[in-house]
């Protein structure tokens, strides 16, 4: 083991605890931008050892697998964070850097949260989970278009390679990774729980997609469920910094550019957020038909410039 | 004789014998002999799979009959008895101990050596008898279980569809045989093999249940015994892939890329329409049989991504795309069988198929109730399971195809990727519903309050299934370099837990899953013992009523709103209001098969017709027929006098 793979290691294990600033800084900005003061940057973590100390509840008729939900979707979650590159490097954790296995991770927390709902029964919970394994259909599809683009310069959806290609950013003079962008943006606002696809301050049970399948959680089951949509946010930005943008120079030049490409998504999802207004639900599978379109044309326009 | 060539006669011995000894008094005996029998074939099965050499005969052109088995085939053996092994069991617990049963009992043995015959056939006539005996036998299981209309209409639309697309299988196969492919060099280009290709994909994707020939098998599937309903969809519709796949990667030279770019389309298509459908039934076994439409569409995804891998000169991938679809067939072998065995445990225990009337059967039944629980996520894709493993090496597969530059084609794996991952989505909303409003939450009839746990024997062999599930996930890694060899291609790749596929971020899911135990207990145990307040479930402040719960129909409606345009459901509300006081509400909603309604029942009338028409000519009166006589002879003495034929 490397000096290299130990601090990539470090700022993957780093990011469990800096998920929640993200958060706190994309809040904070809407904030800003919308002309209110807003809450610090800081409050997610205090919202988090508010519930730590409350009692968490248990559903009548509850079993095992509400138990389980919460553990599993934490610990499916801060693997992903260890599959992320970080400067083009990752330590050999033993777990793969796979692309697809990286959303596969991100997919359990889903599975068992919905699993959960049908558990307690309630249907709050229900109609949030149905919503979010339905947009999910069409996320996952419109991801596999998105990365048969950028695994492209690579040739292999090998997290790490893809990153090293990514590096120079000479993929940006084609057409195909502008196309790529786009449609990797939606899945990250799909990911996230972002607008306009989702609006992650909502509390009315009618509305809700992510938050929904969390409502019969309390306590310390709500606090380790805020950190992990906190973390699934995270995991999503660190990745489109890793395989999307450039990030030319060494391991410790890729380390700088690293943070920064991180402050620019959080001012772009803030502003996206500022500015647009939640979608219907069932006008959201058209935007991302409308993102795998787009994706598509930058594959046959990759075809075509071969071609010629 | 090798040990595998012993075992595997003895094996086939003793299913027939205990086919056989139903008749006689002891009607479990005969069962016990078949269980024994499986196990005999599933280790021949395994030696010649794993180890090899082929034993027996090879395959030969002639008419003479000739048994052989050889790696592929052992592999497709070792697939019949893993289902055939707990759906016997399960047959032994659930069927009543009538006389009744034994033609039953009878059949499913006959049934069980069709199928292994047919992977065991090396030359066309046992080839083709085996085939058409493994139509029958099912068809005449599901007469003796039942003899109501529904059965009877099910079985001649099952009957009539598989032997009309059979004619596929007996032209590819004669043909092969007579031009001496079978025992020697394969077909080289030209229209032969254009005709070959044809026919082969109508006969044996029309078994494999691929749409547009699928409609069949939501009808058939359905009202089988659950044993052999597992069986039939856990193994047979796959051995139309085997078939295929004999005729592609062996008795064909240089397989043409429009083969690979149509078995990707109706792969696409199959996978799509049938977990859409799945999405919208009410009856468990229904349901189950639309997903088995689905994943006979992954497979030939697999197939499909195979044949243009290795037209474009990625031999490594094509090798690996075929070892993805063959782990594929294996998977859903298990979970398949674990959840029509489940099906079958849980009707008798709810007294009820239709999903909406059951619930928090988890709670009543543990056991068979969590090792169904399993087997649906591994079918619905949840990652780390072996569904999810064999769905990512076919998307990996496929996306090999533009990432690895193969020209236009590129878009035809893109497109294939993004529909199996949409499909992986779609079955998992799917089968989170199926597990959750049957097993989870609470019971929504009294049937489903006093549903109890099935006998040891039933619960056994369901676990058994649901726990390959979980082995299959382990040993992803090992199986997929052997499953390699069978097929086109080649990839060096040696055995290793991790699953390292070339240009690809490895999936090692022994290691996966050991993290996530470790780490979802950590948190268990940080989140603390502290006592969890009881509370009731938040329903706006209601009272709590088995009304009130959700149905599979409200948890798939927003998909079913968002699919409309493709689904285009009928609903139909009528208010009864006289004196304008609305007095009831009624409402009907169903999502009619569009392939039935628009495709098939065109083509029904036209056979009806046709066969209206040929019934007039068969009058039955002697004068007719002598006069029909008399018109042919005329009319040859025509052809004759005016020299029609030189």
């Amino acid at each position: 083991m490397t000096g290299q793979t130990i601090v990539s290691g470090g700022i993957q294990l780093a990011g469990a605890a800096l998920a929640p600033l993200a958060i706190g800084a994309v809040q904070w900005l809407k904030a800003r931008m919308q002309g209110r003061r807003g809450a610090s940057m800081l409050q997610p973590y205090r919202e988090m050892r508010r519930l730590w100390t409350r009692s968490r509840v248990r559903p009548d008729g509850a079993s095992v697998v509400y138990e389980a939900a919460v553990p599993l979707s934490v610990a499916s979650t801060f693997l992903a964070l260890l599959l992320l590159p970080i400067g083009s490097v990752s330590p050999d954790w033993g777990f793969g850097n796979d692309a697809i296995v990286l959303f596969g991770l991100l997919a359990i927390g889903r599975f068992a949260l919905a699993a959960a709902a049908w558990d307690t029964g309630s249907g709050f919970e229900l109609m949030g989970a149905a919503r979010d394994l339905t947009l999910a259909v069409f996320v996952e599809a419109l991801f596999l278009v998105v990365l048969a683009l950028l695994a492209f310069p690579a040739h292999s959806t090998d997290l790490i390679a893809m990153s090293a290609s990514a590096a120079g950013g000479e993929a940006w003079r084609e057409p195909a990774q502008w196309a790529a962008a786009v449609g990797l943006g939606l899945v990250i606002l799909a990911e996230a729980g972002r607008r306009p696809i989702d609006n992650p301050d909502t509390h009315l049970e009618l509305t809700m997609v992510h938050e929904g399948p969390t409502i019969e959680f309390a306590g310390r089951d709500l606090a380790l469920l805020h950190w992990t949509a906190a973390a699934r946010t995270w995991v999503v930005l660190v990745l489109a910094a890793g395989v999307l943008v450039p990030h030319p120079g060494g391991f410790a030049v890729q380390l700088l550019w690293l943070p920064g490409w991180l402050t620019a998504f959080v001012i772009l999802l803030a502003v996206i957020e500022a500015t647009q207004p939640k979608m219907r639900l069932l006008r959201v599978p058209l935007l991302l038909y409308g993102g795998a379109v787009i994706a598509m044309l930058g594959l046959i326009g990759r075809l075509l410039g071969a071609a010629v | 004789m090798t040990l595998a060539g012993v075992s595997a006669i003895a094996g086939a011995c003793l299913i027939a014998l205990g086919g056989m000894a139903a008749f006689g008094r002891a009607r479990n005996r005969g069962l016990d002999i078949q269980i024994a029998g499986v196990c005999f074939l599933a280790l021949a099965g395994l030696i010649v799979f794993w180890s090899g050499p082929a034993v027996g005969a090879d395959f030969r052109s002639g008419i003479d009959p000739a048994l052989g088995l050889d790696p592929l085939s052992g592999f497709y053996l070792v697939v019949l008895c893993v289902v055939a092994a707990p759906a016997l069991l399960f047959a032994r617990a659930s069927l009543p101990e009538s006389g009744r049963s034994a033609p039953l009992i009878a059949l499913t043995a006959a049934f069980v050596l069709s199928m292994a015959a047919l992977v065991a056939a090396r030359d066309v006539s046992t080839f083709l008898v085996a085939w058409e005996l493994m139509t029958l036998t099912p068809a005449a299981a599901m007469l003796v279980w039942r003899q109501d209309e529904d059965v009877r209409g099910a079985v001649i639309f099952y009957v009539g569809i598989t032997h009309v697309a059979a004619v596929g299988v007996w032209v590819a196969m004669l043909t092969l045989s007579a031009e001496g492919v079978l025992g020697g060099e394969p077909l080289g280009p030209g229209g032969l093999r254009t005709l070959v290709l044809v026919s082969a994909l109508v006969g044996f994707l029309t078994k494999a249940g691929i749409a547009p020939f699928h409609v069949w098998l939501p009808r058939a599937h359905p009202v089988a015994p659950s044993h052999i309903s597992a069986l039939m969809s856990g193994v047979m519709i796959m051995l139309g892939v085997y078939g295929l796949s004999r005729v592609l990667f062996l008795w064909v030279e240089d397989v043409p890329s429009w083969v690979g770019v149509s078995l990707v389309g109706l792969g696409s298509l199959s996978a799509l329409v049938g977990v859409l459908y799945a999405l919208v039934q009410r009856e468990l076994k229904r349901l189950l049989a639309f997903s088995s439409i689905e994943h006979a569409g992954i497979v030939v995804l697999g197939i499909g991504a195979a044949v243009l891998l290795d037209a474009v000169g990625q031999p490594r991938w094509a090798a690996i795309a075929f070892a993805g679809a063959l782990l594929q067939i294996l998977n859903h072998a298990a979970f398949k069988g674990a959840l029509f065995l489940g099906a079958g445990a849980i009707g008798e225990a709810a007294g009820t198929l239709r999903l909406d009337r059951m619930g928090g059967l988890l709670h009543r039944m543990p056991l068979t109730g969590g090792a169904f629980a399993i087997a649906a996520f591994a079918i619905a894709g949840l990652p780390l399971l072996n569904g999810f493993v064999s769905e990512w090496i076919s998307l990996q597969a496929l996306l090999r195809l533009p990432v690895g530059d193969s020209g236009w084609f590129s878009l035809v794996g893109a497109l294939g990727a993004a529909t199996l991952a949409a499909t992986a989505g779609l079955a998992a909303l799917c089968f989170i519903g199926v597990a959750g409003v049957s097993l989870l939450g609470r019971p929504r009839t009294s049937g489903a309050s006093e549903a109890a746990e099935p006998g040891g024997a039933v619960a056994a062999a369901i676990a058994f299934l649901a726990s390959l599930c979980l082995a299959l996930a382990l040993l992803a890694g090992v199986l997929v370099p052997r499953l390699s060899e069978l097929g086109p291609g080649f990839w060096p790749g040696g055995p290793s837990p991790d699953l390292n596929l070339p240009d690809t971020g490895s999936l090692p899911t022994p290691a996966l899953l050991l993290a996530l135990a470790l780490l979802a207990g950590l948190v268990a145990v940080v989140r603390g013992s502290r006592r969890a307040a009881p509370a009731p479930v938040w329903i706006s402040g209601q009272p709590d009523e088995p009304q009130l719960a959700w149905t599979l129909a409200g948890f798939t409606k927003p998909l079913r709103l968002m699919a409309d345009g493709v689904l285009r459901t009928r609903r139909e509300s009528t208010t009864v209001s006289p004196a304008g006081i609305v007095e009831s509400l009624r409402f009907r909603g169903d999502v009619p098969h569009l392939f039935d309604t628009h495709l098939f029942a065109p083509l029904l009338w036209f056979a009806a017709r046709g066969s209206k028409l040929a019934r007039r000519l068969q009058s039955g009166s002697l004068r007719a027929y002598l006069g029909y006589l008399m018109a042919l002879l005329l009319f040859l003495l025509l052809i004759l006098r005016l020299d029609l034929l030189s």
